[in-house]
């Protein structure tokens, strides 16, 4: 049997707000193995970075984590006490998030930063501390390491201070990196550049990666395997290539059909997937995508089904097997 | 032929930052030299890096930002200078949509007034023609008709842009440009806007000026790409052409960046290194080559102007000959 290195079961997360309890995630369960990189895809408001945030119990005011467990290296993050899971997060888990600019103190240089990522976990000297920064900067290839510790982020391009972050998510040696759209604010050469440097660094120190992506292209190029969110739950999770190959559920293969493709001449019309998400305030009972979904079925909008399938599957009820035999790929694409 | 409906002839717009006292003021060169002709009822997709001034030269175009130097002809008639009254329907003809839908409407308004701003502004029609208008044009972008009662924040991101392009839309303009309209959008919903765009321009002949850093949208969307960068236009082609025969190292060092959403596609290996130098202090010679793999001693010497490679493809690179005949050869 793999081992797992981390392991969330039933994890439903609400923030409760004026105009009602929010629920942004609703039941969601997945492993990450060693060195694998696991990609969390879906749109704004389907539960991926809430996920993500419930496990590091870094939740905005107002949320809550309802249920659920999550179980990394034997202990519980959900259960533990605040004072352990300080002792965990930034040193065995170490996080990346969207915004380089807001996430570094704009008053303290990036090198200060970094050692101060380290102190806190390792009993060391200060200038040992400030080596192993010399030694994470070119671990990120930041040109002139030793000389730029002395920069502050103004200083950096969003490209360079996602490096900073980068390498404040590595002092310590986590076994888990959790990367929460690491390259969304950035242009696509300096994306391509940090998404081979994660790939890279993920290689070399062998440990797991939780990527969180909106974008499709990023999920097929960096991840192992990947769960498709929707609506608070999980939709589909599969190994990237059968996801990409042959997807199981109406959304996923809506989403596919909403891009364009590059490499097609034919000026294909896009297929936009009609009306918007659910509102997460009442979220409907049945499948939360049953009221966008071209191959509805009155058991869809009234039941939610469960995930069909080992290794991949779908949370569609058209998997189940008594379901009518629809070929949702080609129905779509036409 | 087709007549172009605009034409930007080496068009410039620099800004003075601020400095020390008794230090001269460093000046950025955000649109640094661009020559464009754009042609009645095509899509004229604009691609580049942030800081490439791609969205300056959308501004400066319609105005937004007095250009430094240089002429806007809209329509043959030189509209870069001159009060409202001088430049005639200019303001009227060209409209814009905007990057973020949260930001560009106004929250104190309700969306019927929204949309009834152009048409109040331009003084057009009687109060129940423009209402009967408002109604036309919701109904045109797809928004329930009782939309015009409420306010945008009531509204899903998709939803309100689909406010903006009622309100660009209103007067019935020529050119339209949209800056980025639908990077603030979900994937599910950017198609939708895409496609709607699409027929607006059918229904409408609209001219589009699509600013964009999404570069698969833009090869969907485009008849004709320009790629920027640094301020000025560094290959232009028609849009099958630009991605089958890229001739500007910087255009092929992006298209080789684009994540194609297919695990089995064959990837790059090494990525472009470097970033974006300064607008303020732009390279000589060929503002790329920096991080161009080719550049030589003549790259740092002489600024390659933007010639023909063959059936109208434009480049900027001393090489663009070998680089064309490259690409057919693959």
């Amino acid at each position: 049997m793999t081992q797992t290195v981390l392991s969330v079961r039933d994890l439903a997360t609400s923030f409760f707000t004026r105009r009602g309890e929010v629920q942004a995630v609703r039941g969601v369960s997945f492993d990450v193995r060693p060195g694998e990189i696991l990609g969390l895809v879906g749109e704004s408001g389907s539960g991926k970075s809430i996920t993500c945030m419930s496990v590091l119990r870094l939740l905005k005011t107002g949320g809550r984590i309802k249920s659920g467990s999550a179980n990394f290296e034997g202990t519980d993050l959900l259960s533990l006490d605040e004072n352990a899971l300080s002792d965990l997060r930034g040193n065995r888990i170490g996080v990346i998030f969207q915004d380089p600019m807001t996430s570094l103190n704009p008053t303290l240089t990036v090198g200060e930063q970094v050692m101060e990522a380290i102190l806190r976990h390792r009993s060391i000297s200060r200038a040992q501390a400030r080596a192993r920064a010399v030694e994470l900067f070119e671990l990120v290839r930041i040109p002139s390491a030793a000389a730029r510790l002395k920069s502050y982020p103004h200083e950096f391009s969003g490209g360079m201070r996602q490096r900073v972050m980068i390498a404040i998510a590595l002092a310590c040696d986590p076994k888990l990196l959790i990367a929460d759209e690491p390259t969304t604010a950035l242009d696509v050469t300096i994306q391509r550049q940090i998404l081979a440097l994660l790939k890279d660094l993920q290689q070399r120190l062998g440990m797991a990666v939780i990527l969180i992506t909106h974008d499709l292209g990023v999920i097929a190029e960096v991840t192992d395997r990947v769960l498709v969110l929707y609506g608070g739950l999980v939709m589909e999770t599969a190994p990237v290539r059968e996801l990409f190959a042959a997807p199981g559920h109406p959304y996923t293969v809506g989403l596919l059909g909403a891009v364009p493709d590059l490499r097609d001449d034919t000026h294909r019309r896009l297929t936009p997937i009609p009306g918007s998400p659910p509102n997460m305030l009442a979220p409907p009972p049945g499948c939360p995508f049953a009221p966008r979904c071209p191959h509805a079925m009155t058991r869809c909008l009234a039941e939610l089904p469960p995930l069909f399938g080992e290794g991949h599957q779908s949370r569609c009820w058209l998997q189940h097997p008594d379901a009518p035999k629809v070929d949702a790929v080609h129905e779509v694409a036409a | 032929m087709t007549q172009p409906l605009l034409q930007l002839r080496d068009l410039h717009k620099h800004f003075r930052l601020p400095s020390a006292p008794f230090t001269p003021k460093p000046v950025l060169r955000a649109v640094d030299g661009v020559d464009l002709d754009l042609m009645k009822g095509e899509t004229l997709g604009l691609v580049g890096e942030s800081g490439c001034g791609k969205s300056t030269l959308a501004r400066t175009v319609i105005r937004l930002h007095e250009p430094t130097s240089g002429s806007i002809l809209f329509d043959g008639k030189d509209v870069s200078k001159g009060s409202d009254r001088q430049t005639g329907t200019f303001r009227r003809r060209v409209q814009m949509i905007f990057q973020d839908p949260y930001a560009s409407l106004n929250p104190r308004m309700s969306v019927g007034e929204l949309i009834a701003e152009p048409l109040d502004i331009g003084g057009i029609g009687t109060p129940a023609e423009r209402r009967k208008k408002v109604a036309d044009l919701l109904d045109r972008v797809g928004l329930p008709s009782d939309s015009g009662a409420r306010f945008a924040h009531e509204f899903s991101g998709g939803q309100r842009q689909r406010i903006g392009i009622a309100r660009a839309i209103a007067l019935e303009p020529d050119l339209v440009i949209c800056d980025e309209p639908i990077s603030a959008l979900d994937v599910s919903v950017q198609a939708q806007v895409v496609n709607m765009l699409e027929d607006l321009q059918a229904e409408l002949g609209l001219t589009y000026l699509f600013i964009t850093h999404d570069l698969s949208m833009v090869r969907h969307i485009s008849d004709r790409i320009g790629v920027m960068y640094l301020g000025r236009i560094v290959e232009l082609a028609s849009s099958a052409d630009l991605y089958h025969r890229p001739s500007h190292p910087y255009t092929r060092a992006l298209l080789s960046a684009i994540p194609v959403p297919d695990p089995e596609a064959a990837r790059a290996v090494e990525p472009m290194q470097g970033e974006i130098p300064s607008p303020i202090d732009i390279p000589s010679g060929c503002r790329f080559r920096t991080r161009c793999p080719m550049a030589t001693d003549l790259c740092a010497r002489v600024d390659p102007p933007l010639t023909d490679v063959g059936g109208g493809h434009l480049s900027a690179c001393h090489f663009a000959g070998e680089l064309a005949q490259q690409s057919t050869g693959a």
